[in-house]
């Protein structure tokens, strides 16, 4: 492979990762793996959504609950957004709920951090390799 | 303007969720997202009824052993402070 064409390679699986942190979903969508993209996005943006309902924006604490942040940054990076907000302490969370909450949020940032490495790794590998010849049985 | 706010209003406060064996119910749907996503991920090709089959299949699994490490855990504490 020439020299200019791994570069250009290198930066669209970079581009690829940045896309499925950015939106959950979105790396598969590049590399026109339409149906998986809108699994991931359904998905991963569901299980978001019911660990906020459930447990509140205060969930999301970059200063009391940094470690759960670091799994709930990996959905996307406007939770860092919503982290802003939360930081001043007005939105508070405890008990069963911000567990619950927690834990959802987190997972789901989990969830979208093997998503983005199985866009990487589909954009590195080619499609084509990966997919075969399947038929739907 | 109204129904938004209203809406945006349930994600400033918790849910009340109690401590009861209840809330445990809360972990199956946490299992359809992990056996979704884990799917999604894995299979070689999107088709949808085989993808939908093997979600349901995994699920099933995932949520028998939780169901079995939760009798486990709790024999072992009952034996253990019965």
């Amino acid at each position: 492979m020439p020299r200019q064409s791994k570069i250009d390679h290198g930066l669209f699986l970079v581009i690829v990762a940045v896309l499925a942190w950015a939106v959950p979903g979105a790396g598969h969508f590049v590399i026109k793996e339409r149906k998986r993209a809108v699994i991931i996005f359904i998905t991963i943006t569901l299980t978001f959504i019911t660990g906020l309902y459930i447990g509140s924006v205060g969930v999301i604490d970059p200063v009391g609950a940094w470690p759960w942040y670091i799994g709930q940054m990996m959905t996307s990076p406007a939770v860092g957004m919503l982290g802003q907000i939360t930081k001043t302490g007005q939105y508070t969370s405890y008990g069963k709920p911000a567990d619950i909450g927690q834990i959802y949020t987190s997972i789901a940032g989990m969830l979208n951090l093997l998503c983005i490495i199985s866009a990487v790794y589909m954009a590195y590998a080619g499609r084509g390799e990966i997919i075969g010849e399947d038929e739907d049985v | 303007m109204c129904e938004l706010g209203t809406l945006v209003a349930t994600f400033t406060a918790p849910e009340n969720i109690g401590m009861d064996a209840k809330n445990l119910l809360w972990i199956f749907p946490l299992l359809l997202s992990v056996a979704v996503i884990y799917k999604a991920t894995k299979m070689r090709v999107i088709f949808l009824r085989r993808f939908f089959r093997e979600v349901v299949i995994l699920f099933c699994t995932l949520s028998f052993v939780m169901l079995l490490v939760a009798a486990l855990l709790h024999v072992g504490v009952w034996r253990l402070t019965g």
